[in-house]
């Protein structure tokens, strides 16, 4: 003890028989740690107010039992003993029983190896712990794109929960349940991802243990080249897109974000291109344009039978109008402009961010971007853009470039909406909710009330409803199309379920907004009914075909699917490939029809475009360019830019690319052309300029038909009367 | 206020749906995390859609003892093949009905003395959508000891203090009456009196702990249905000692019917001036609210209880500060025990002299008992403090049922440990008791005849504390479900010595653990049982331990596999 009388506002206190004098109201643990005592803890924070859960900084003051130093005040005259048996033993039980639940080594510790539960477990030597095991898994949480969450390493601490309220006010975490089931909860127990976090990190810098990590991206970090930049955390955070975001999370996500600079003329991405990251552009403008020619491939000649070769050319709509072609004079890319159908080419600029829909869902660019003069850029992956993204500031640039720019475009592409006026596209630009939803997250949910309309921004979503044995998938959604109509026209609910497939943004527009436009619109009243009274009138027919085919094997083979099939009677069939043939004379030597397939019955189904139900080959598309007729059958819009995703996606191989050899501005030398390949995607189109489809006209043996397969089966299924044979 | 709002919720909708707790969020500026915390803590919210007869079978000490695992198993079997949208069976914590043991509580009705048949008719009920009505026969009017007005006008010593207010002189006679805290811990109530009445500032809080969820204590149950008056008149003294200028009485959910009681009184004496503006003319002011709990044995422990109050998730706090000093809303507040409160007034009414009295052997006043398990006359006694156990166990609950022997004897619940039938003389004083190795505690005595198999019955309390932490602190939390795993391995069969002897090391140091770091009471005492059964009933559990032999029958039987991890909680 001090031989001096205590002055006013300190106190005398001993630890470990050492005195120690302190200003009052200091802690126990701060007291003896300012005097080189170290007190081991696992929940205790020096930037967090202190809760005292986790007990391993108990010490004994002589009272009955041992008290949390790190919440304990000091009191004058106080004896505090830090290290003595007791204190030791009930420390080392508290270890042994965080450990016998723990799952060791822990993501943080195979990571950096400085789980802080596993380094005081090893100091105290716990090898093996004694207690039982936890029996019941409690889960993993791989929703968020930035932090990986493991519940069953989390040991209530609550340092993330201070991190995220008291340092960062953002409040989403806290905790749930009670006892033993206790655990951390995201807003109301929702995945991380899907919750209002906002990828701040702080939760993660505060965990003592591998329950909130860093995730490590796919594809790690971005190839450095010449022109990149690295930089340090600090850098970034003064940038304002950067606000509130944790040091320590973004030094970890340092290899996820480089700046680079482009010199004028140079290419910053190129359509088709597979990618997985966004760019933000700092300083300078860009040019973005579409360099494939916009057209269809069309193909014509055979007129006078099948003598004479047939070509296949590109045709834009104008030359050749197809039924229930778009009518757009906009086409969607991967930015926050449209590129004009006439003249596909537009200016980005500072503050501009482009490629998101690759970076966040890894489509292929959807148009080919260059620098129009000194361009500095920064380039980033998800787990970065996903940081930016939930960044308020950011978050509200990025929404009103998108405001400012696009969605007009965007409201005039919906055809019923040509007719609004000025003045109401402004008030809805303010009125709009812009909103964001993780791949598989409900958007609306078929017999919900219906309280708005949706303009898909950013992704794709899925309507679909349900029956008995399965889900029937209405349409795939993308940028520039719009859903909710019918539930507001109609009975006031939704008809159809309506899921995000990917990271998907929504423009929503809210049921009062709605009906003022319909209320003072006239023409949008009738158009949207129309609209509405079709689909409604096709999802019917739809649903009335697949109540009747209860077939379980037909569904499964995706014959169901189809709308129209080829189908060769093997009875009749001498392999002889002279559909094939055809086919491959009919469209400039590339066939479409392969003549292998599922087997129904004596028939093989061969494998041509089935128009299916599922449209899988519709996911993805980066410039919406492959849609459905009216009729359900595929049509690829002028604006395909030969990326082949739509080809990859086909489950049955039925869509094809077609090369044809153009003249194109060359990049390098501006001002000059050169001569290259381009593709554009095309399937089966019945061959509409025939008489027939080729292929079935040249069959010799009467054994390729092109049939309707619920009619053409339906004797084969018990159903219906006779078949088209 | 966040429960009344979910309660709002819930009365509507059968449950919490998200949108709801969504837009509840948004109306009252909640983040959703607490709104989840809290949803998510309190056993009397349904996050998701209840079946249409949600069963609940008490399955601790009393009714343990009383067939519990018995009717569960029997209402399994029958409605093994109804849809989990119908029925469900679960177990929950102590209902409070240990003197009609077995209980059990179907959509949120209580029902005790439950046999199967009777039960079953009841679920069938429910699952046709017939409405059920919990039991509530008339109470009998009976005439307490302590009641100091049996045959007069209430509220004397309010009267008296409203016009004298001699503070002083009567924090003087409380003091010298010894008056203790009748909830389990003992402090001295003049004491805790007179440090919220030194405090500054008049923004203090009067609050009763109406919440006994020990299993066994079903006395202040009674005290409330038949002594209400004594309660809140010891709440008003408190008041006007103090000071505080409000009360809230904090009651568990299962007392439907001493709520109304109690709801009647306060009504009655706000009618009559005596609480309210300017009570009886002497210019002082006393409001007092009635607080249902959202349920749960924690919500019992003072700060977990103030806590609750304050609409967060009932977790104990650090002490210090106490609550004398930051209580409710971080104010000084009076907590005390319905049992304390009404002493009170039995002290200043009648005095010190009469007081002391009433005890026996130099203990003070007297006191309300609850006597269940095995006892042939179960029920509450009001009985002389520091008379023999032996005479509350034989003369007032009639001893054995059916005749058997005593074989051993909780004087407070699980918290108090196992006393053997061989020390049933030892005095209920709060002195005897604790050199005894237990407590008088809140006055719960559950009494097991030789039947009844120990090991089992430790199991059984460190089962139903499991059930009942808040999980806030690590020794309790994590520590509490490790004792489980220990002792339901014990059950289990014939373990090695050497493994046993490492298991009763291993048990000690847990124990120790648990006793030393644990934030509040709950964790501090979850080894009391299973310590008790080792010093006085070790032989049994060897016999369990290294034979593999229950010597009473009861554990290795198909009915008991699993209990151990049955939780009464929500899934």
């Amino acid at each position: 003890m001090s031989a001096t009388p205590t002055p006013p506002g300190l106190i005398d206190i001993t630890i470990d028989g050492q005195p120690i004098r302190v200003p009052a109201n200091t802690s126990v643990f701060d007291a003896a740690r300012m005097h080189g005592i170290s007190i081991p803890t696992l929940c205790h924070l020096q930037n967090e107010i202190p809760v005292g859960v986790c007990r391993l900084c108990v010490v004994d003051t002589g009272a009955r039992v041992l008290t949390a130093s790190c919440v304990r005040p000091v009191e004058a005259g106080m004896k505090v003993v830090t290290n003595s048996e007791k204190v030791l033993s009930a420390r080392k039980t508290l270890l042994e029983l965080l450990m016998a639940d723990h799952p060791s080594p822990c993501a943080r510790q195979q990571h950096s190896g400085d789980c802080e539960l596993e380094s005081l477990a090893r100091a105290a030597e716990i090898a093996q712990p004694r207690f039982a095991k936890r029996t019941v898994a409690r889960g993993l949480d791989d929703s968020s794109l930035a932090i990986a969450v493991d519940h069953d390493a989390c040991i209530l601490c609550d340092r993330c929960i201070r991190g995220c309220d008291e340092v960062k006010n953002n409040f989403v975490l806290g905790r749930m349940g009670r006892g033993y089931a206790a655990g951390i909860a995201f807003g109301l127990n929702s995945p991380m991802g899907d919750s209002a976090c906002i990828s701040c990190g702080e939760c993660m810098v505060s965990c003592p243990t591998g329950a909130l990590t860093n995730k490590i991206v796919v594809g790690a970090s971005i190839v450095a080249g010449p022109d990149a930049q690295g930089f340090e955390a600090e850098d970034l955070l003064r940038l304002p897109i950067f606000k509130g975001v944790s040091g320590t999370f973004l030094e970890l996500n340092r290899g996820a974000i480089v700046k680079r600079t482009y010199k004028p003329g140079e290419i910053i991405c190129r359509e088709g291109d597979f990618g997985s990251t966004a760019f933000y552009i700092l300083e300078g403008s860009a040019q973005v344009s579409i360099s494939s020619p916009i057209a269809h491939v069309k193909t014509a000649g055979g007129a006078k039978g099948l003598f004479k070769r047939l070509t296949s050319s590109l045709a834009p709509r104008e030359d050749d109008a197809r039924d229930d072609e778009a009518r757009d004079r906009t086409i969607p890319i991967d930015a926050s402009v449209d590129l004009s159908y006439d003249n596909p080419v537009a200016e980005l600029g500072p503050g501009d961010l482009f490629g998101e829909m690759t970076c966040m869902n890894f489509y292929p660019r959807s148009a080919t971007v260059r620098a129009a003069s000194h361009v500095v850029a920064y380039e980033m992956l998800r787990n970065v853009l996903d940081i930016m993204m939930k960044n308020k500031t950011f978050r509200a640039q990025v929404d009103g470039n998108y405001r400012r720019r696009a969605l007009e475009s965007h409201l005039r592409g919906v055809p019923m909406f040509a007719d609004l006026a000025p003045d109401f596209i402004d008030h809805l630009k303010n009125s709009v909710e812009l909103q964001r939803y993780a791949p598989g997250q409900i958007v609306a949910r078929q017999g919900d009330p219906a309280d708005s309309f949706y303009l898909v921004r950013i992704g794709f979503v899925k309507i679909s409803e349900n029956y008995p044995g399965g889900e029937l998938v209405l349409a795939y959604l993308s940028r520039g199309d719009y859903f909710g109509e019918i539930g507001l026209l109609g009975g006031g609910t939704r008809t159809a379920d309506c899921t995000a497939l990917d990271h998907v943004e929504l423009v929503r527009i809210s049921g009062d907004d709605f009906r003022q436009m319909v209320d003072r619109f006239p023409s949008v009243r009738r158009g949207l009914e129309t609209v509405a009274e079709e689909r409604r009138a096709q999802n019917q027919q739809r649903m009335q075909t697949v109540h009747n085919v209860p077939i379980d094997q037909f569904l499964s083979q995706g014959l169901m699917e189809a709308q129209s099939l080829l189908i060769l009677d093997l009875q009749n069939c001498t392999r002889c490939d002279a559909c094939v043939n055809a086919c491959a004379d009919a469209h400039d030597g590339v066939t479409r029809l392969v003549r292998e397939g599922l087997r129904f019955d004596q028939y093989l189904v061969a494998t041509s475009c089935r128009q299916c139900r599922d449209p899988l080959c519709m996911v993805g598309c980066p410039v919406g360019a492959i849609r459905r007729r009216n009729s359900l059958e595929v049509i690829i819009e002028d604006w395909c830019i030969g990326c082949g995703l739509c080809a990859n996606n086909c489950p049955y191989g039925n869509i094809n690319l077609h090369p044809f050899e153009i003249t194109v501005d060359d990049l390098e030398h501006p001002g000059r052309k050169k001569a290259a390949i381009k593709q554009k995607a095309t399937s089966c189109d019945l061959c509409t300029y025939l008489k027939e489809p080729s292929c079935v006209y040249a069959c010799p043996h009467d054994a390729a038909h092109r049939v309707d397969p619920r009619t053409f089966f339906a004797e084969m299924l018990g159903q219906g009367q006779g078949s088209q044979k | 206020m966040i429960f009344d709002d979910l309660r709002a919720i819930q009365l509507r909708y059968g449950f919490l749906p998200k949108p709801e707790l969504e837009s509840l969020s948004q109306r009252t500026q909640t983040p959703l995390y607490q709104i989840h915390g809290v949803a998510s803590f309190y056993p009397h919210f349904h996050l998701v859609p209840p079946p249409k007869a949600d069963v609940r079978i008490c399955a601790d000490m009393s009714c343990h003892l009383n067939g519990a695992a018995e009717l569960r198993s029997d209402l399994e079997r029958a409605f093994s093949s109804t849809s989990a949208q119908d029925v469900q069976i679960r177990d929950v914590s102590c209902l409070g009905r240990c003197d009609l043991a077995p209980a059990f509580c179907l959509n949120d009705q209580i029902f005790p003395s439950a046999i199967a048949a009777g039960a079953e008719d009841l679920i069938r009920a429910a699952v046709r959508g017939e409405s059920l009505h919990e039991p509530h026969p008339a109470p009998a009017r009976v005439s307490c000891a302590s009641d100091p007005y049996s045959d007069g006008e209430q509220y004397g010593a309010v009267r008296k203090l409203a016009a004298g207010k001699d503070w002083d002189g009567a924090l003087a006679e409380m003091k010298a009456a010894e008056l203790r805290g009748m909830g389990g811990a003992g402090f001295p109530t003049s004491m805790k009196w007179s440090l919220v009445r030194a405090q500054s500032g008049s923004d203090k809080y009067v609050v009763c702990n109406a919440d006994e969820s020990e299993p066994g204590t079903i006395k202040d149950r009674f005290i409330m249905t038949h002594l209400p008056h004594l309660v809140i008149e010891g709440m008003m003294l408190a008041g006007f000692i103090t000071g505080a200028k409000k009360g809230i009485v904090y009651i568990r959910h299962e007392y439907h019917a001493q709520e109304e009681i109690l709801g009647a009184e306060i009504r009655r004496c706000y009618q009559a001036k005596l609480l309210g503006k300017n009570i009886l003319g002497s210019g002082l002011d006393f409001d007092l609210e009635i607080f249902v709990s959202p349920g749960g044995y924690i919500c019992g422990e003072e700060t977990a209880l103030l806590e609750a109050i304050e609409g967060k998730r009932a977790e104990p706090r650090n002490k210090p500060p106490f609550p004398v000093q930051a209580g409710l809303w971080q104010k000084p507040t009076v907590l005390n025990n319905v049992e304390t409160f009404a002493n009170v007034p039995q002290i200043l009414a009648r005095g010190v002299d009469w007081y002391i009295a009433q005890g026996q052997g130099g203990s003070r006043g007297l006191k309300f008992v609850g006597v269940s398990g095995h006892a042939a006359r179960p029920g509450i006694y009001e009985v002389p403090m520091g008379c023999a156990m032996r005479e509350v166990i034989f003369d007032f609950a009639g001893g054995m049922r059916g005749g058997r022997q005593l074989k051993a004897f909780a004087p407070s619940g699980p918290s108090s440990g196992y006393l053997p039938a061989s020390m049933v003389d030892v005095r209920l004083d709060f002195k005897a008791l604790a050199d005894a190795g237990s407590m008088l505690g809140s006055g719960a005595i559950v009494v097991c005849d030789d039947t009844t198999c120990m090991l089992d019955m430790a199991l059984n309390a460190v089962r139903f504390y499991r059930n009942e932490s808040c999980g806030k602190c690590v020794p309790c939390r994590v520590g509490s479900q490790k004792m489980v795993d220990l002792l339901a391995r014990w059950t289990r069969g014939p373990l090695p010595e050497s493994q046993y002897r490492s298991d009763l090391a291993l048990l000690d140091e847990l124990s120790q653990a648990m006793a030393l770091t644990s934030i509040c009471g709950l964790g501090q005492i979850v080894p009391a049982p299973i310590q008790s059964v080792l010093k006085h009933f070790r032989a049994e559990v060897d016999a369990h331990v290294l034979q593999g032999k229950c010597p009473s029958g009861i554990c290795f039987t198909a009915s008991r596999a699993g209990e151990a991890n049955r939780v009464g909680i929500r899934p």
